[in-house]
C-alpha cells in the first residue's frame, strides 16, 4: 500500500522562503506576495503610493477608453519633469552671464545632458496637451457634475498652473526664442487694465526681460509653482476618493 | 408541538455591487504601469530623434520677426491682432476661465454622468459646436486679415469699390467710414481717472467700437445665437446641452486660434500659408 508523503521543498521553495519570509523583508513589506485577493487588497491599502487608489473599483473604470489614463499621465509627466528638472538644476545657473553657456554645456559636455534637456522639454509640451485633453475627457463624460463640482474648479486652477509652469520654464535657456517669447508673453499680461503694468513689473523685476526676470522665473519655475501645483494636486486626488471615486451613472 | 414546515420561496440571488467590482491590483495598476511605460519609451524615442531648440544667445537689440509667445499662448497672441490688448490678453481668458470653472454650478443635473456623451443629442451638439467654433473662427480671422476681401477680388473679380471698403476688415470700420469729428472725442465723465487710462474721460467712439465693442459683441453674440438657434431647433433641452455646445465651440475656436497663431502667422504677423512662413532672425538695432 502506497503511503503518501509530502513532497520535500525544492531549492526554489527554500530560496523563496529565505528571501521573503525573513525578519527584515517582513519589516519593510507587511503583506505577502500579491497573488491572493486578500494580499492584493492589502498591498494597495498599506502602501503610501498605492493608497491613493481604493482597493477595488467598478469594472467600467478600468476600461482604458473610459479615461485614456489622461489624468494619471498628466501626473506622471509632472513626476518625470521633476526628475529631469532636478538633473538639469545640477548644471544650470540662472544668471544672465552663465545661463546660455550652461545650456550649451548641458548639450555638449554633460553626459546625457542633451537627452535630459530634450526629455524635459518634450515632457513639458506633453503635459500641457495631456492636461487639456484630461479636461476634455472630464467634460465629455459629465464627470464635473455633483458632487464633484469643486474638484472641477481645482482642475481649472491646475490647468492655469500648468500653463504658468511651462511659461516660466520657457525663459530659462536664455536664447532668442526664450527672450522674445517671454517679452511677448509678459506684454500680454501687462495689457491688463489697472493692474497690468504693475503686475508685469512685479513679474519681471523691472521694465524689461533681464537678470531680475531670469531669477524670478527660475525661482517660480523650480520651487514656487511646483509647490503650489503639488498642493492643488494633493487636494485634487484626495477629493476624487472623497467624492466617491470616478463618476458613474446614477 | 409540531411545527409545520413552511415552504419558503427560494431566495433569488440579488445582484451585488461587489460583483461588478474588480481589484485595483492588478486590474488598474497594471494598466497605469503600461501607460507610464509607453509614454516613457515614446518620450525617450522623441528625445533621441529631436533636439530641443536652442537659438543664439538672448539679445534685446535683435528682434526676430515674427516674435512669438510659447505655442500654448499663441491663441491669445492671435486674439491680440483683432482687438484691444487688455481684452484679448487678459479679460477674455480670465472671464472664460471663470465661466468654465462655473460649469458645474450652472449644470447641476446628474443626467448622463460618468458616460462618454451620456445625454441625448450630446454627440450631435458637440460636433455642431465644434464645427461652428472652427469654421466661425477661421471666417472671422480671414475677414479681419482682409483676406476675404482679397479672395473675393482676386479670385472672383468681385469688388465693392470704395462704397464697401469699410467692410474689408474690422479696422476699416474706423478708418473708412466718415465718422463725425465729435464722435472721436466724446467726454462722458466729469473726472479723469488716470489709474484706469491716461485719457479716461474721453471716448474715441470709432476706436472703441472696432477694438472693444465689435469684438465683445461677436464673442457674446455668436455663442448665444448658436445656443438660441439650437434651442429653437429642438436640440437643446437642458443646461447640460447648452454647456456642451459652449464648451465644444470653445475647443474648436481655441484649436483654430492656436494653429493659426503657430503655423499661419509670418513676418509682421501677416496671415500666410505654413509653407510660406519664414522667420527673420533680426538685424541688430532694428526693432
Amino acid at each position: 500500500m502506497a503511503v503518501e508523503t509530502p513532497a520535500k521543498p525544492s531549492l526554489s521553495d527554500k530560496l523563496y522562503d529565505k528571501m521573503f519570509h525573513n525578519y527584515v523583508w517582513k519589516s519593510i513589506f507587511r503583506t505577502g506576495y500579491p497573488n491572493t485577493p486578500r494580499n492584493q487588497m492589502l498591498i494597495v491599502a498599506t502602501n503610501v503610493f498605492l493608497h491613493l487608489h481604493p482597493t477595488r473599483l467598478h469594472r467600467t473604470h478600468v476600461k482604458v477608453t473610459h479615461t485614456y489614463c489622461l489624468g494619471g499621465l498628466s501626473f506622471f509627466m509632472f513626476l518625470g519633469l521633476t526628475v529631469t528638472g532636478i538633473l538639469l538644476m545640477f548644471y544650470y545657473v540662472p544668471s544672465v552671464e552663465r545661463a546660455y553657456l550652461d545650456m550649451q554645456n548641458i548639450e555638449t559636455t554633460v553626459q546625457f545632458g542633451q537627452l535630459m534637456r530634450n526629455m524635459h522639454r518634450w515632457m513639458a509640451h506633453a503635459m500641457v496637451i495631456l492636461v487639456f485633453m484630461h479636461m476634455m475627457r472630464v467634460f465629455y463624460t459629465g464627470a464635473y457634475k455633483p458632487p464633484r463640482e469643486f474638484n472641477w474648479v481645482i482642475g481649472v486652477i491646475l490647468l492655469v498652473l500648468t500653463f504658468l509652469l511651462s511659461f516660466t520654464g520657457y525663459l530659462l535657456p536664455w536664447d532668442q526664442l526664450a527672450f522674445w517669447a517671454i517679452t511677448v508673453g509678459t506684454n500680454i499680461a501687462g495689457a491688463a487694465p489697472v493692474l497690468g503694468p504693475k503686475s508685469r513689473f512685479w513679474l519681471l523685476g523691472g521694465f524689461e526681460v533681464g537678470p531680475n526676470a531670469l531669477i524670478r522665473f527660475y525661482t517660480l519655475h523650480v520651487i514656487g509653482l511646483p509647490l503650489l501645483a503639488a498642493i492643488f494636486m494633493a487636494v485634487h486626488f484626495w477629493r476624487i476618493r472623497r467624492d466617491g471615486g470616478l463618476a458613474r451613472p446614477l | 408541538m409540531a411545527t409545520a414546515a413552511v415552504a419558503r420561496p427560494a431566495a433569488k440571488p440579488q445582484p451585488r455591487a461587489r460583483d461588478e467590482e474588480v481589484l485595483v491590483w492588478p486590474d488598474l495598476v497594471f494598466i497605469e504601469f503600461i501607460a507610464a511605460m509607453v509614454f516613457t519609451l515614446a518620450l525617450f524615442l522623441l528625445s533621441f530623434l529631436m533636439n530641443a531648440p536652442l537659438l543664439d544667445q538672448a539679445n534685446a537689440d535683435v528682434t526676430p520677426n515674427p516674435s512669438k509667445a510659447p505655442w500654448y499662448l499663441l491663441n491669445l497672441q492671435e486674439l491680440l491682432l483683432h482687438m484691444n490688448a487688455a481684452l484679448a490678453g487678459v479679460i477674455v481668458p480670465s472671464i472664460w476661465l471663470v465661466i468654465m470653472g462655473a460649469f458645474p454650478y450652472f449644470d447641476r443635473d446628474n443626467d448622463g454622468q460618468g458616460i462618454w456623451f451620456g445625454t441625448e443629442n450630446s454627440i450631435k451638439l458637440s460636433i455642431i459646436g465644434g464645427l461652428v467654433g472652427i469654421v466661425g473662427t477661421w471666417f472671422l480671422i480671414l475677414w479681419d486679415s482682409g483676406k476675404l476681401a482679397f479672395f473675393l477680388n482676386d479670385w472672383f473679380g468681385f469688388s465693392g469699390g470704395d462704397t464697401f471698403r469699410f467692410l474689408e476688415n474690422v479696422r476699416s470700420i474706423q478708418t473708412q467710414l466718415p465718422w463725425p469729428e465729435w464722435s472721436r472725442e466724446i467726454t462722458y465723465s466729469p473726472w479723469n481717472i488716470v489709474i484706469i487710462g491716461e485719457d479716461f474721460q474721453n471716448l474715441d467712439f470709432p476706436g472703441w467700437l472696432v477694438e472693444q465693442g465689435i469684438p465683445t459683441g461677436v464673442m457674446v453674440a455668436f455663442p448665444s445665437l448658436l445656443i438660441f438657434a439650437l434651442w429653437r431647433a429642438g436640440m437643446i433641452f437642458t443646461r447640460r446641452d447648452a454647456v456642451v455646445v459652449l464648451f465644444s465651440g470653445f475647443v474648436g475656436a481655441y484649436l483654430v486660434l492656436t494653429v493659426v497663431g503657430t503655423a499661419f502667422r509670418g513676418q509682421g504677423q501677416e496671415l500666410v500659408f505654413p509653407w510660406q512662413l519664414k522667420v527673420s532672425e533680426g538685424i541688430p538695432g532694428q526693432h
